[in-house]
């Protein structure tokens, strides 16, 4: 019953954008369509997922036991943006129709803090294992599904007559804020159950 | 003279990162829940900029072009160590609720956008003034915004009274929806005064 | 009918080349019968809940008026009050606050919902959320102290818990009988108690075709099924799917704000999935949330999706164009 915890706080209870504020810049970066709103969201499902298993690991079998905890930042980082370069690799050679996909959104990940966010707080949150590959993958689902929402939303914001000093950031926010004011629906949902 | 005030008050005013460029968003709309918070990010982000603006542009004639985007970010990392480790000794309260932002500085956009767009093209002392500049202009727009959300939600200033007892605080002003909403229309409130309109 | 045309999505609200000229009229009227459809449930209220209630009510309704007055003159727009939808959204909102509220926190709510959630996103037809219930839900992250918790009891001073609350066990009290619950004798927010006024406005406009049949009964039967299947303390199917239709601002909700034109789905089957969809996300936060009401909260997370239920309902036609931002 840990997993699926670990999945409802990640995707709706405690939602990346709406609840935890990391991975804003793409957020309202590649937002403007549903399609590439869902690239994105493959990309960075894929990614976050692969990066929590190599943080946890390296973390566990290369900083713990020789006491350079305080090297995370840098160590992780480095991994992650190595990761997506070798990512990236590894797609042009297997499927180059996926790359054609997904490639022009692999680079912008690493500046991604949804993915360094994750890696560190696998750790903080002592997860183990399989836990911090969950979580790494919930955390991006609810990051993904945030995003495409927003894009639909936001394609029919296009045609609304808003104020010009409203145009563009600000109606973003705000629309970011009556969204994140529906997901407190989720709040506390099945507590004392699996909580 | 003249050249390094423009080069440090263009980070505060005309390019400030947060309320003009908006960019690396994430940190300011999440410690910003109270001002002394904000205070502490701004610090942070003072040290780490102007250091790694600093550092960067003394290496900018012997970095080779093709790796200096991984230098850059080792160096930053390096100096957001730094400034994690002090503030978990000076400060650890704060750090506790700073939590992961602390070290998320370096992958907030702005620390890496002036590297690579200023320090690794200007001089030392040209380089510090525009990293100072650009995190002051952050940390200005960090108190601005925690300033808002934490009197309007905590009927506080830096933790004092300072709104008469009968005044309610709400809230939501500082749970998520409150930030955004408050500077989405800060935001907006720029455009008005400053004449500029964005697109949808 | 002129207002079929609204109905079957041909003068769709949302479409931006000047869907009003032509169509204003029928907006007016549409607008003006769903507040008559609401006055049973207002007398109702003033009845149980007393002149407070007839005082938020109209305070809620004059604050959205005033508002959306005030913005539109202010950015030179027309000014639309006459079209009946910030009477309508005032109403809502009022109806969503206990008769305990203080008078601030209603005007508070009106204006977030027309300033913020309506006129922020270009007025009527726009808002891509329901302004009441958004409003609704900002009061409550804001004053939690003053939206939820206990609230007045009909025909008495004291207060108590809301019927939701006590089968929840998160407040103490009595359940009140089905026939309490009909006719409105219950605790609750002023607008959703008496389910009798409520059905009565409701089968009016599905009568007149103001609104679809399709959302308020598949949400209804969404939630009476899962509730009957898992709201029961003794196994499956051991719920009390009557209680839980009566109890809460199920039929408000269902009749009144899943049926907004401007936040739901103008495809006959895009409304049934909007519908169960509102009646699931009801039903889970009822039975495994913190709250004991999901109804507004399920509108809102349903608005969120309604482009895409478009999308995969409507026609090939329109909505499939990728739009340029």
């Amino acid at each position: 019953m840990n997993y699926l915890a670990i999945i409802i706080s990640g995707v709706l209870i405690n939602n990346y954008i709406f609840s935890r504020f990391l991975g804003l810049c793409p957020f309202w970066g590649v937002s403007k369509q549903v399609e590439t709103a869902t690239g994105m969201s493959l990309a960075v499902v894929f990614v976050m997922t692969m990066a929590s298993a190599v943080t946890w690991v390296l973390n566990r079998y290369l900083l713990e036991p020789f006491g350079l905890d305080y090297m995370q930042t840098i160590a992780f980082i480095l991994v992650i943006a190595t990761l997506v370069q070798f990512v990236e690799m590894v797609i042009l050679k297997v499927s180059p129709v996926l790359y054609q996909a997904l490639g022009i959104y692999l680079p912008l990940i690493t500046t991604n803090c949804a993915v360094l966010g994750v890696a560190l707080l696998n750790i903080t949150e002592n997860y183990n294992f399989l836990e911090s590959i969950v979580n790494g993958a919930a955390s991006a689902i609810g990051w993904s599904l945030a995003i495409v929402l927003f894009a639909g939303i936001r394609e029919r914001l296009a045609f609304a007559p808003i104020a010009p000093s409203m145009r563009g950031f600000p109606i973003a926010l705000v629309a970011t804020g009556l969204m994140s004011i529906a997901f407190f629906g989720f709040q506390g949902l099945f507590r004392g159950i699996l909580f | 003279m003249k050249k390094l005030w423009n080069t440090f008050s263009n980070g505060i005013i005309n390019e400030n990162p947060v309320l003009r460029l908006v960019i690396g968003m994430c940190a300011p709309l999440a410690v910003t829940t109270a001002v002394v918070n904000g205070f502490w990010m701004g610090i942070a982000v003072i040290f780490v900029l102007t250091a790694s603006n600093a550092l960067v542009s003394l290496l900018r004639k012997v970095v080779p072009a093709e790796i200096r985007i991984p230098i850059f970010i080792v160096v930053i990392a390096t100096f957001t160590t730094v400034a994690d480790l002090t503030l978990k000794a000076i400060q650890p309260e704060i750090h506790a609720k700073l939590g992961v932002f602390v070290p998320l500085i370096v992958v907030n956009c702005i620390i890496l956008a002036r590297a690579e767009a200023f320090a690794s093209k200007n001089n030392l002392i040209q380089s510090v003034a525009d990293g100072l500049g650009m995190a002051l202009g952050f940390t200005l727009s960090l108190l601005i915004l925690a300033s808002i959300r934490e009197l309007l939600g905590n009927g506080t200033w830096w933790g004092f009274n300072v709104l008469p007892a009968s005044f309610e605080p709400a809230v939501v002003m500082i749970l998520p929806p409150g930030a955004f909403v408050t500077l989405g229309y800060l935001l907006s409130g720029l455009n008005l005064i400053t004449g500029k309109s964005g697109d949808n | 009918m002129a207002n079929k045309d609204i109905l079957s999505g041909e003068g769709k609200l949302l479409v931006s080349s000047s869907p009003h000229i032509r169509a204003q009229e029928t907006v007016d009227w549409l607008m003006w019968q769903v507040v008559i459809a609401l006055l049973p449930a207002v007398i109702v209220s003033i009845y149980f809940f007393g002149f407070r209630s007839f005082y938020l009510i109209l305070l809620g309704t004059l604050a959205a008026v005033i508002t959306e007055a005030a913005i539109e003159k202010a950015m030179g727009k027309d000014i639309t009050i006459k079209d009946g939808s910030a009477v309508v959204t005032g109403l809502l909102l009022a109806f969503n606050l206990p008769a305990t509220a203080p008078w601030w926190l209603v005007i508070i709510g009106s204006v977030f919902a027309i300033a913020v959630v309506k006129q922020t996103f270009g007025g009527l037809g726009y808002n891509f959320i329901n302004p009441a219930l958004t409003a609704r839900a900002f009061l409550l992250a804001a004053w939690p102290q003053y939206v939820a918790g206990n609230f007045p009891l009909p025909l008495d001073t004291v207060t108590g818990a809301t019927p939701l609350a006590v089968l929840k066990g998160t407040a103490a009290g009595t359940l009140p009988t089905y026939g309490d619950l009909f006719w409105g004798n219950v605790g609750g927010v002023l607008g959703e108690t008496s389910a009798v006024a409520l059905l009565a406005g409701g089968l009016y406009l599905i009568y007149l075709e103001v609104i679809d049949w399709r959302t308020p009964l598949s949400f209804i039967c969404t939630v009476a099924a899962f509730t009957w299947v898992f709201g029961g303390s003794g196994g499956l199917f051991t719920g009390d799917p009557l209680f839980h239709v009566l109890a809460g601002g199920l039929i408000l909700g269902a009749f009144f704000m899943a049926t907004d034109y401007v936040t739901s789905p103008v495809t006959p089957l895009g409304r049934v999935v909007f519908g169960v969809g509102c009646g699931l996300i009801t039903v889970l936060i009822r039975l495994w949330g913190d709250y004991p009401e999901g109804v507004s909260y399920s509108i809102l997370l349903m608005n969120l999706l309604v482009p895409f239920i478009e999308r995969w309902t409507a026609p090939r036609v329109y909505g499939m164009q990728p739009m340029q931002g």
